[in-house]
């Protein structure tokens, strides 16, 4: 079977403006590099400046360099013609598909509507003071990591020369290689100071990231002392004494810091959930917007054109955000070109005379490929649709038909019995392309045990396996049908897996009720390396249809 | 949007037991849209029957055709010259699809395949909420949007009764009180005055079957 026929190709236009969310440095940074490319760009910021002065540090901390950079983006991107920056602006709205984005801002003057074509989100991290876990009050001696770099960044570092400064961190939280990087560059930057005596009070040491092994070792050569606890040591109150056992001398000890600073939690921007479900774009762990899925690859959200970088994402310091950024100029690059695509006609056709309109498609397009216009019909964007078939397995008129994957195409495959022996028993397993499919070839070239009489028909997500397919499996002749899909968390279209396992429960219900074993039907989770599962998947239930006898519909 | 339910398989297998032939016949509006007799669901409930029937050792010949809307007799004409291969018809819309299609081919038993809930919202993928009963007499506009027809146990156009407790219904913790949510959302909109209005009683004899011409085509109704 051929892939997608590129015979029926079509040329259309697409919108190329970019609409970037937020005017912190990863946003700056990107606004500039897709403006490099030449595209226009809107950018919006909801505080009253960019480059977040107000908070200078939360991100790129005291790194100078960066601090550097940062200023010279403000100017060059306040010098860019083809950036329009708009202050005070927050994102209302956003329909449409890529190419074809209809957005609505929020500004001081009143709503602004503009059509774009891509959207990059750059939104910043926020930093969560973790004094109140160890106990503690900030004040002039206690001080979140934040303070001490804007301390450390000031005209009034001096004021930390000859003093002894305790550092807490890893007993509030797990924490991750960002947190204990800002930790050993503060470190760093405190020993630099003339007469600083260092204390590190560390629950664990996360080192797990370019050059932080090294820059452990370079603070305790410059004098920092650690001290490795496996809880966390008793604090005063007033922060002025910390007392502990020392886990090498087995002894009480006690210290009298003059300054301590605590560890801060970094956490998903809090506009994060609204801007999520503003663009229709998944939600990850800890309010991250992008999911734990290998196939999001950097930068990419469950929706075509929405890109994600930089802190929207994930936890992570200024060079991976960097490179964030300039994944984020390829991709709006690859995807808006000149303005002009070529797209496939037939991905995903519906039949606007049977749809009903009830907007099940809409609702479930894991990609946010579905939207209606002023006909009100769904429309399906070419641009955005990975064809993934979900859209088509619950649509209640089958109105929609998906390309290589028709309801015909696949309804023949499961008709068609092969050249198999009348006696075999016949299982017919309907295999996701990303995996099971896979998985399938490498079990028929390994040589691997399947049943004789076994059809796989390949699909394009598990998702796209109808209960209909299912059911008329049995009806055609079927004894044993299989579903075979992704693992959990590994779907392209994220929860095409779910749907499967779904419908093949549903599918169970019903098998109980028309008197059929449902034992018959079975679900399994495979990733594309696994022939062995492939091939004991499928021995599996043949066994357990020796033991069943073969369907009614065979004698 | 009417929202209705597919019977229990086990029913409509017993409605069926004595025919042989049998057409199903969906509806492509309301109970499409609620995901209960729409084509996929008419090839859905024919595969089930044909496999219960096999395993039963009687199988049974089904039809499957699904028409734009059962409720206007104008599209039931294209079944014409299908009812006849036929011992019986299965209708999957609701409530008035299926007295409409039984009224059309008077000389087959039609047998109804769903039952019909109530007229809903429809709140994600096959999710529904009743939000009105059809007494014929709309008090939305003096209780902030909210029906206490249809959300009050007892129906009451006046209230809440006694039986409020706290923000719930005293007939469940999970019940919320109509009354209370309409209070909240009048005083969201500085509307309180009008929860002191009386609303009269409801004329519930309008509950003999009816009919509503709309007035711009009562001369037509007329001169039929």
């Amino acid at each position: 079977m051929s892939e997608m026929i590129l015979s029926d190709m079509e040329e259309i236009k697409i919108n190329t403006d970019v609409l970037v969310v937020g005017g912190g440095y990863t946003g700056l940074k990107a606004a500039k590099g897709i403006s490099d490319s030449g595209y226009s760009v809107v950018l919006i910021e909801s505080d009253t400046i960019i480059g977040g002065e107000k908070n200078p540090l939360s991100f790129i901390g005291i790194d100078v360099t960066a601090q550097d950079e940062l200023k010279r983006l403000v100017d060059d991107v306040a010098a860019d013609d083809a950036v329009n920056v708009l202050m005070n602006t927050r994102l209302v709205s956003a329909a449409g598909v890529p190419g074809d984005f209809t957005i609505r801002l929020a500004t001081s003057d009143g709503d602004l509507e503009k059509k774009i074509g891509a959207i990059v989100v750059a939104t910043n991290f926020s930093n969560k003071p973790l004094s109140g876990a160890y106990g503690l009050s900030l004040s002039d001696s206690v001080l979140t990591l934040s303070q001490l770099e804007y301390l450390l960044s000031g005209s009034d570092r001096d004021r930390l020369s000859n003093k002894t400064i305790a550092f807490m961190v890893g007993f509030a939280q797990e924490g991750d290689a960002l947190v204990m990087e800002r930790i050993l560059s503060n470190v760093l930057a405190v020993e630099s100071i003339g007469g600083c005596t260092t204390y590190v009070f560390a629950g664990n040491l996360k080192v797990a990231s370019d050059g932080l092994e090294r820059a452990y070792l370079e603070s305790r050569d410059k004098g920092a002392t650690y001290f490795k606890l496996k809880t966390m040591p008793t604090i005063s109150p007033d922060g002025e004494s910390i007392s502990f056992i020392d886990p090498v001398l087995r002894k009480k000890m006690e210290l009298s810091p003059d300054v301590i600073v605590i560890e801060e939690e970094i956490l998903a921007d809090e506009m994060n959930p609204l801007l999520a479900a503003i663009l229709r774009i998944d939600v990850g762990p800890g309010g991250f917007l992008q999911t734990d899925n290998i196939h999001r690859f950097p930068v990419q959200s469950n929706r075509e054109g929405i890109f994600v970088i930089g802190g929207t994402r994930d936890v992570q310091n200024i060079p991976t955000a960097l490179m964030d950024v300039e994944n984020a100029v390829l991709e709006i690059n690859h995807l808006l070109k000149d303005g002009k695509i070529v797209v496939p006609k037939n991905k995903a056709v519906l039949d606007i005379g049977k749809c009903t309109f009830c907007i099940t498609c809409y609702r479930l397009c894991p990609h946010g490929a579905i939207y209606w216009d002023n006909t009100n019909k769904p429309v399906i964007s070419p641009v955005a649709c990975q064809g993934c078939g979900i859209c088509a397995s619950d649509c209640p008129m089958d109105a929609i038909q998906i390309g290589n994957y028709s309801d015909a195409e696949i309804m023949d495959k499961i008709k068609s019995n092969g050249s198999a022996a009348p006696d075999d028993l016949r299982i017919v397993a309907f295999c996701c392309q990303n995996s099971a499919y896979e998985a399938g070839l490498m079990a028929d070239a390994f040589q691997m045990e399947t049943p004789a009489n076994l059809q796989v028909i390949k699909v394009p997500c598990a998702g796209k396996v109808d209960l209909d397919y299912i059911m008329k499996a049995f009806v055609e002749g079927a004894d044993g049908v299989l579903v075979m899909a992704c693992h959990p968390g590994n779907c392209k279209s994220e929860k095409g897996n779910t749907y499967a396992e779904w419908r093949v429960v549903d599918a169970h219900r019903m098998l109980e009720e028309t008197g059929l074993e449902k034992e018959r039907l079975g679900f399994v989770t495979l990733a594309s390396n696994m022939g062995i599962g492939f091939s004991s998947a499928v021995v599996d239930l043949e066994n357990r249809l020796k033991a069943l006898g073969t369907s009614p519909f065979n004698k | 949007m009417i929202v209705a339910e597919r019977k229990p398989f086990e029913e409509i297998k017993a409605l069926v037991k004595d025919f042989n032939r049998v057409l199903t016949v969906g509806c492509g509006t309301c109970v499409a849209v609620c995901l209960a007799g729409g084509e996929k669901e008419v090839g859905i409930l024919n595969t089930e029957l044909t496999i219960a029937r096999k395993v039963d050792g009687n199988p049974i010949e089904l039809g499957g055709v699904t028409v734009e809307r059962q409720c206007d007799m104008e599209f039931l004409d294209e079944l014409d010259g299908m009812i006849d291969q036929y011992d019986a018809l299965i209708s999957l819309a609701c409530g008035a699809g299926i007295q409409f299609l039984a009224e059309r081919f008077p000389d087959k038993p039609v047998l109804p395949g769903v039952n019909t809930t109530f007229i809903g919202a429809n709140r994600d993928v096959g999710w529904y909420e009743e939000k009105c009963r059809a007494c014929g007499n709309c008090c939305l506009g003096l209780t902030g949007g909210i029906c206490p027809v249809t959300m009050c146990a007892k129906s009451l156009f006046n209230g809440p009764c006694g039986g409020t407790n706290h923000e719930s219904c005293e007939i469940s913790p999970d019940q919320p009180c109509a009354w209370h949510m309409i209070y909240e959302r009048l005083s969201k909109q500085n509307r309180l005055d009008s929860i002191i209005e009386i609303f009269p009683p409801n004329d519930w004899l309008n509950t003999t079957p009816r009919t509503i011409v709309q007035p711009a085509y009562k001369e037509r109704k007329a001169a039929r």
